[in-house]
């Protein structure tokens, strides 16, 4: 299992033409098995902290290491769910899910095993001859964590992974996420800007500023969750009537808020 | 097409309003189909004129997307090989097809070779730059997607890009096999020994409206056929896209 | 991930890389005497032909005075295609039953190439003027009517309704509504139109004409002058460019100005 570092991270976009700051002095940690969410205001940069760890970005000084590894390109060790789910629409379920595996030359015999498994963990099974645009936004987003998962990575990323799916869905999915996280324990980098998601999903929640983005706190959700035993409650809304859950999403919104522009934007 | 009929009928047999010898009637349409069909008009019967002709634009066709498409997807690929190539394409590109057949039959002569070197001409542009901005409209997150998963080089080719680039490549077909046959019909125009464009050539020599009129079918039936079957090609390829498949 | 981009530098570089490759293989196929030298000629050569023709006749005229011929065929051609299938397009896109006798007429025809009515144009229009500009008005007539029809045909039902609901005519609402939302599509069809014709009078001048650089071209065929024929299709090329690049910034112009409309 994996661990992920930022080291004094920076990040300027186009540094030849003047330069953007984005990100300036990354520091966090995320431990083995540990699910963290980043919180901030749009813009700020989380985004490019997940690509960095997934190798699609470098950083501009300081480094982004994954078990001590510095991270020098994409792999299958790091899987990410994009927001637009990026499967290959020209690949059944099925095939999208065995690329990664493929990839990795696994045996036929495994990987159809594997297969079988990520499709019951995320009920898919009764599409797994469908092709992606056959499917509801939701069953997509599924057919993307279970290719994620099957590749058994290090760690997860998920990039605002339900931000294109309608409320209903994506309230379904975040349960679900829960149930899975919680079963099923990996060390996940988790985008958002819904604080209630980073707060019902995330270990801890770690709040970003404005550009350039800067940490600028980190909330430890889990002790919370674990004394006021979110977990007996199966629904969202259960645990989002929770003193306790109220308290924590307070306290983010009010940090963010500081954080908006004198406009309120 | 009933109705069309009628009135080419009217027009020319019943009224005369378009006078003989400018435009046929049915009755010398048909006459002209069945004598080239029978004995045969411009050195063959119509069927092998026909024959001839389908098989220098298929031909001419599959050199063109032979090259074409891996030539398009590569420079769409590598920014080093567009900046190689563009200029080139940029001079060859304005120049239509057409205008290659005076230097083609200075090169190559009046047979096949001349016709199957212009229609490859004139159906390469088209599958370049269509393979190109198939490869370049690639979405990013799709080839992220790709990287993610640790997908070597030539998978990433065979199941990433071509797939995604298919689109825009079968529309960059159609074009091609459209001037494919302009370029063809015209080649044969300007100098053949067989062909449809060459029935077409006699009759206008030998002033024989039914026949000219036989060839001009003729034509039409052969690009609609093969762009049927391309079609039909493109719907089998792309059965997984929303807007083919629907 | 996808090619590494190039900063300006290496990609000019690589540019001139590619043209010089083209040009040196060229040079050499033909120093070389791989291919005879009456056939392949250097650029150089090519190039020194492609000036002399400007001061030099030949088929009956300079250069400049073939295309100027050319153009005179082309212009019409495209002129009527465009003031005939812009119209005609736009009515079919308002009355259905326009549409339901056009439309199959046209489907009928469109699978025939352009080139194959020469036989017919030669026979009723002659080789002069009338026959080369039928021919160009047959490959530019079908962008400007399907682009017009489309166009009008697809045109947001609610403006439609808006109009029809301040009780507009037939006639003003082709002319102030469908034309007008109608123009990009238009546009469009008509830059097309303009290529496709360009094309088509190279091939109808290959065919049926006394004067013209197409006409030129194959005199020089016929008397096996490569370097005559390569300057006939550096100018074909070079004023086909032009035309696009002069509809591009028409097309350009009228959008920014659209756009400071709307």
């Amino acid at each position: 299992m994996g661990s992920i570092r930022f080291d004094k991270v920076d990040k300027v976009f186009g540094p030849k033409t003047g330069g953007m700051k984005v990100l300036e002095g990354i520091d966090l940690v995320i431990g083995e098995k540990e699910f963290v969410a980043i919180v901030g205001p749009s813009g700020c940069g989380k985004t490019t902290c997940l690509r960095m760890v997934a190798g699609f970005e470098a950083p501009s000084a300081g480094s982004v290491s994954v078990n001590g590894r510095e991270i020098t390109s994409p792999g299958p060790d790091r899987a990410v769910v994009f927001q637009q789910f990026a499967l290959f629409p020209w690949k059944t379920v099925r095939e999208n899910i065995d690329l990664g595996l493929r990839n990795k030359r696994l045996p036929r015999s495994e990987r159809s095993d594997r297969i079988a498994g990520a499709l019951k963990l995320m009920n898919l099974e009764s599409h797994a001859e469908a092709f992606p645009h056959q499917l509801s936004g939701g069953m997509q987003q599924r057919v993307a964590i279970a290719r994620a998962y099957v590749l058994d990575p290090e760690v997860l990323l998920m990039d605002e992974p339900f931000g294109a799916l309608d409320a209903q869905t994506r309230v379904v999915m975040q349960e679900e996420l829960v149930r899975l996280a919680r079963r099923n324990p990996r060390t996940v980098l988790f985008i958002t800007h819904a604080v209630e998601e980073a707060v019902y999903l995330a270990d801890r929640v770690a709040i970003m500023t404005r550009r350039p983005g800067r940490i600028k706190e980190v909330l430890d959700v889990k002790p919370v969750r674990l004394a006021e035993n979110w977990d007996r409650l199966a629904r969202i809304e259960d645990v989002m009537d929770l003193e306790s859950f109220v308290h924590l999403r307070t306290q983010i919104w009010r940090s963010l808020r500081e954080e908006k522009g004198p406009h309120g934007v | 097409m009933a109705v069309l009929v009628a009135l080419w009928f009217l027009l020319t047999t019943l009224t005369g309003t378009i006078g003989g010898g400018r435009f046929p009637s049915p009755g010398e349409f048909w006459a002209s189909l069945l004598q080239i069909s029978g004995k045969g008009y411009a050195g063959a019967t119509l069927l092998s004129h026909a024959w001839h002709s389908t098989t220098l634009v298929v031909m001419g066709f599959l050199v063109a997307i032979g090259t074409g498409v891996p030539l398009g997807l590569w420079m769409g690929w590598s920014r080093r090989a567009e900046a190689l190539m563009n200029p080139i394409f940029l001079f060859i590109r304005p120049i239509p097809p057409l205008a290659w057949i005076p230097l083609a039959i200075l090169w190559l002569g009046l047979g096949d070779a001349a016709k199957i070197m212009v229609i490859w001409f004139a159906a390469f542009v088209p599958s370049v730059i269509n393979a190109f901005t198939g490869v370049r409209t690639i979405d990013r997150p799709v080839l992220e997607a790709a990287a993610m998963l640790g997908t070597p080089r030539w998978r990433l080719v065979q199941e990433v890009i071509l797939p995604a680039a298919l689109p825009m490549i079968f529309t960059g077909l159609r074009l091609s096999l459209q001037a494919a046959w302009t370029t063809l019909v015209a080649a044969e125009l300007v100098g053949a020994l067989v062909g449809v464009g060459f029935v077409l050539n006699v009759a206008q020599q030998d002033i024989y409206p039914g026949m000219i009129l036989v060839g001009m079918v003729t034509v039409g039936v052969l690009g609609w056929a093969t762009t049927w079957l391309l079609g039909h090609a493109e719907r089998r390829a792309l059965a997984w896209n929303v807007a083919a498949g629907a | 991930m996808n090619g590494a981009r190039l900063t300006i530098g290496q990609g000019v570089a690589w540019s001139f890389l590619g043209i010089a490759l083209f040009l040196g293989l060229w040079t050499s196929l033909s120093v070389s005497g791989l291919v005879p030298r009456q056939f392949l000629p250097t650029p150089m050569e090519t190039a020194a032909r492609f000036l002399s023709l400007f001061t030099s006749p030949f088929a009956g005229a300079t250069l400049p005075v073939h295309l100027a011929s050319s153009f005179r065929r082309y212009a019409y051609g495209v002129l009527l295609a465009a003031a005939i299938g812009v119209p005609l397009g736009l009515l079919m896109g308002w009355f259905r039953l326009l549409d339901d006798i056009v439309s199959p007429i046209f489907d009928g025809l469109r699978f025939i190439a352009p080139i194959a009515w020469v036989p017919f144009a030669a026979l009723w229009f002659g080789t002069g003027i009338g026959g080369p500009v039928m021919i160009i008005f047959a490959g530019a007539f079908p962008p400007c009517l399907i682009n017009a029809y489309r166009g009008a045909r697809f045109v947001e039902p609610r403006f439609i309704e808006a109009a029809r609901m301040l009780g507009t005519s037939d006639l003003r609402m082709i002319r102030e509504i469908l034309l007008p939302s109608a123009v990009p599509s238009i546009i469009a069809g008509l830059r097309v139109a303009a290529g496709l014709g360009w094309q088509s009078l190279v091939g109808a001048e290959l065919i049926v004409a006394a004067a013209g650089v197409g006409f030129m071209m194959v005199q020089a065929q016929a008397s096996v002058q490569t370097t005559t024929v390569m300057s006939g299709m550096i100018a074909i090329g070079l004023v086909g460019m032009l035309i696009d690049v002069l509809l591009r910034q028409g097309e350009a112009w009228l959008r920014r100005r659209r756009g400071l409309e709307a």
